[in-house]
């Protein structure tokens, strides 16, 4: 006899994206349904933007899950286009991690699909589409398919009295020339939440709470820099990750794709503003009310003079050593190709652009380092689907006149690196996931146009 | 932007023109700043140094109503322009001649206050509208005083780039001031050879008073091949050289714009 579960995973692998008959989702009904489907969003009294979003909302559903524990998503897609949800920073097969590149079938217009997944590993994580938008600055990632996804640990990582979800997504997006050259994305709107500032609700809190905020960019392009006037930031984790080192820091900052969960003494009673740090993007809206109780009038800022944040201060005080042997270097250096003032870069790793961009299989067990080498005027946030890596050496200047000596670093795992302009970063990580495994840069004009490279295992 | 003084000079003679004077539009000639405009602005605390500097190789040779030959003119034009926000900036310039017999010479000035379609709106064409007034001495025009409106259209695309400046003119102070508006449209168009390097054609020409357009032999009608030099985001650098095709318009003239863009105000990473 053939189970749930069997069933499901069964549907997996003859395709995620087939619509089963009514009879099949009678036998098996789903953990969660999520429906993408268009909606218009309120951004703000002077922002009204039709989207494409889940369940109607933006962020979508927090998907709470535990660690281990099967669970089925039925994905209904109600648009004129095929889609695709990829589970960011699980550890997924690879024909249900989301991206086509992998093999994951897309799910054809009004259609539905169902992803069976194991969640793993503990933490916060999200789903978002892995989509392309192209020259198209209003779909994949530039809308509203973005999500929070928590695989809840046995133990919290900190104790808390409450806790936000906390979504940096920009929007209204346009070409603007830029000083490398080429055109790049600007944005009319910036959000938390799919609110503006003075649009949502404040974040309601009371004197003497700690608080658990876990900070998610969904941004198409854009890093942000956040901070709580009157507050510090207790780093806990970086893409859902237990830091070795955790510490307080007055700001952060996060590349597309990356999350931290922070926690906050509430210790200054007052209404404040949490938001950009960078004035002209708080003005576009990126910032919400923490309003604590009893306290009321305008949210005050105190602007930061500077920004201030680095991935170093959170790893191990003592280098250990690994428990494998040597890695295999796997040495990839990107670079831009002009396509003329009037377009945006397109993109290669070592020389070729995707599908072309190659490397050699993987072997299961083995640990390899990459060496990512940013010959481009741009930062780039790389990102592992299906792994996590080990930040091992970051920023090292590409130019034999700053080259100073490696610095090695231990225990910092994420799934999301900002790769900064004209240096040299590299992250380690264990083959231990078989099957196709994408790398990319995830701003999404980069990977649109070729920033990817598929990795296979022997 | 083109022929800044010119056009002031073509509705200056266009009654000569009604009178078949036709030789006098030959003098209709003074080639102080070329260039088709695009529509971006400069930056808000930035100031955009450029030095146009135009020879006329080959023009009128003889001294008309009080006004200096163009033959072997040099004009060394100052244009600085400073941005005022992201969607606004003014420019002033300085116009200069240098000629045997006549010495280092000041032109003129102008003041060219301008603002754009922010970049936010979401427009598929850059769109940017410009308005100049200025003075000129008699002896490089006998209109002293003129003003235009200069709506500035472009879009690149790919490697291509496409601009139009469909001018009109009006003198202020001189023998054209009951003439009405003037129609001096100029257009661009270039192609990106490689990031540094772009090529392409600008087109310069003045069509008289709307509503009286000039015959074609009257009318100014001049073709520029140029390059474009995009060595750093903070230089310009334009070179040319420009054919005129009609009676009324100088044969030949080579063109070069170098400009530097100066960051005057406190840059900090949290603005």
């Amino acid at each position: 006899m053939i189970t749930r579960r069997e069933l499901l995973k069964l549907s997996t692998l003859i395709g995620v994206a087939r619509s089963f008959p009514a009879s099949a989702q009678e036998l098996a009904a789903p953990d969660y349904k999520i429906e993408i489907a268009p909606v218009t969003l309120d951004l703000s009294p002077r922002h009204r933007l039709k989207t494409v979003a889940y369940n109607g909302q933006v962020p979508g559903p927090l998907l709470r899950l535990k660690e281990n524990r099967p669970v089925t998503i039925e994905v209904a897609n109600r648009t004129d286009r095929p889609e695709i949800v990829h589970w960011h920073g699980l550890f997924t097969a690879s024909d249900v991690d989301g991206a086509m590149e992998e093999g994951t079938p897309p799910i054809a217009p009004h259609s539905s699909a169902r992803y069976t997944l194991t969640p793993r590993p503990v933490g916060f994580r999200w789903y978002h589409t892995h989509t392309m938008a192209m020259s198209d600055l209003t779909r994949a990632q530039y809308g509203g398919q973005h999500a929070f996804l928590l695989i809840e640990p046995r133990d919290n990582p900190g104790r808390y009295d409450q806790e936000f979800f906390l979504g940096l997504h920009d929007w209204g997006a346009y070409l603007l020339p830029s000083d490398d050259g080429a055109m790049n994305p600007g944005y009319a709107v910036a959000t938390i939440n799919g609110k503006a500032m003075g649009s949502g609700e404040p974040l309601r809190v009371r004197q003497g709470q700690r608080i658990l905020l876990h900070f998610l960019n969904s941004s198409p392009t854009e890093v942000h820099w956040i901070a709580l006037a009157g507050h510090t930031f207790h780093v806990l984790a970086l893409d859902g990750n237990q830091v070795p080192s955790p510490r307080s820091v007055p700001m952060l900052r996060l590349a597309p794709g990356e999350r931290i969960c922070a926690l906050v003494e509430l210790d200054n009673p007052g209404v404040w503003v949490l938001g950009e740090v960078r004035k002209h993007v708080q003005a576009l809206g990126m910032a919400v009310a923490v309003e604590y109780e009893n306290k009321v009038g305008m949210a005050r800022w105190e602007q930061p003079p500077d920004l201030i944040w680095n991935y170093e201060q959170f790893a191990a005080v003592q280098l250990t050593d690994s428990a494998t042997a040597d890695p295999i270097i796997v040495p990839l250096v990107f670079e831009s190709k002009f396509r003329g003032h009037g377009a945006m870069e397109a993109w290669t790793i070592n020389g070729n652009s995707y599908p072309n961009a190659k490397a050699e299989p993987l072997i299961l067990g083995q640990r390899y380092r990459l060496q990512f080498i940013n010959n481009s005027i741009d930062d780039h946030p790389l990102h592992l689907h299906r792994h996590s890596f080990e930040l091992r050496s970051l920023g090292a200047p590409l130019s034999a006149a700053q080259r100073a000596p490696r610095k090695d670093i231990r225990g910092i795992i994420k799934d999301v690196v900002l790769v900064d302009s004209r240096t040299r970063t590299e992250v380690e990580f264990t083959a231990n996931n078989p099957g196709a495994t994408l790398l990319h840069c995830h701003q999404q004009n980069h990977m649109d146009l070729g920033f990817m490279m598929l990795f296979d295992y022997a | 932007m083109p022929d800044r003084l010119t056009n002031s000079w073509c509705n200056r003679f266009f009654p000569l023109v009604a009178f078949g004077c036709l030789p006098l539009l030959a003098h209709a000639q003074a080639n102080y700043e070329i260039q088709v405009y695009g529509a971006q602005t400069v930056p808000p605390q930035t100031l955009m140094v450029e030095l146009h500097s135009n020879f006329t190789v080959d023009g009128e040779r003889e001294a008309v109503d009080g006004v200096y030959p163009t033959f072997h003119q040099e004009h060394e034009t100052i244009e600085l322009t400073e941005g005022l926000s992201d969607w606004s900036e003014v420019g002033f310039y300085i116009f200069t001649s240098e000629q045997d017999g006549h010495g280092v010479q000041w032109v003129g000035d102008h003041i060219r206050p301008r603002i754009r379609v922010p970049d936010s709106w979401g427009w598929p064409v850059g769109v940017s509208l410009s308005t100049e007034i200025g003075f000129q001495r008699s002896a490089y025009s006998t209109d002293t005083w003129t003003w235009e409106i200069r709506p500035i259209i472009d879009k690149s695309i790919g490697r291509w780039y496409f601009a139009v400046n469909p001018a009109l003119e009006r003198t202020l102070h001189g023998p054209d001031v009951n003439q009405g508006l003037g129609f001096a449209p100029s257009a661009k168009i270039s192609y990106d050879f490689t990031p540094v390097v772009s090529g392409g054609l600008e087109w310069y020409a003045d069509y008289g008073a709307i509503g009286n357009i000039s015959p074609v032999h009257n009318q100014q009608q001049q073709i520029f091949v140029v390059a474009d030099l995009n060595v750093s985001p903070l230089w310009e650098i334009n070179i040319g050289v420009g054919i005129g095709a009609t009676a009324a318009t100088d044969h030949l003239i080579v063109k070069a714009i170098l400009g530097r863009r100066f960051d005057w105000g406190r840059h900090s990473p949290i603005d």
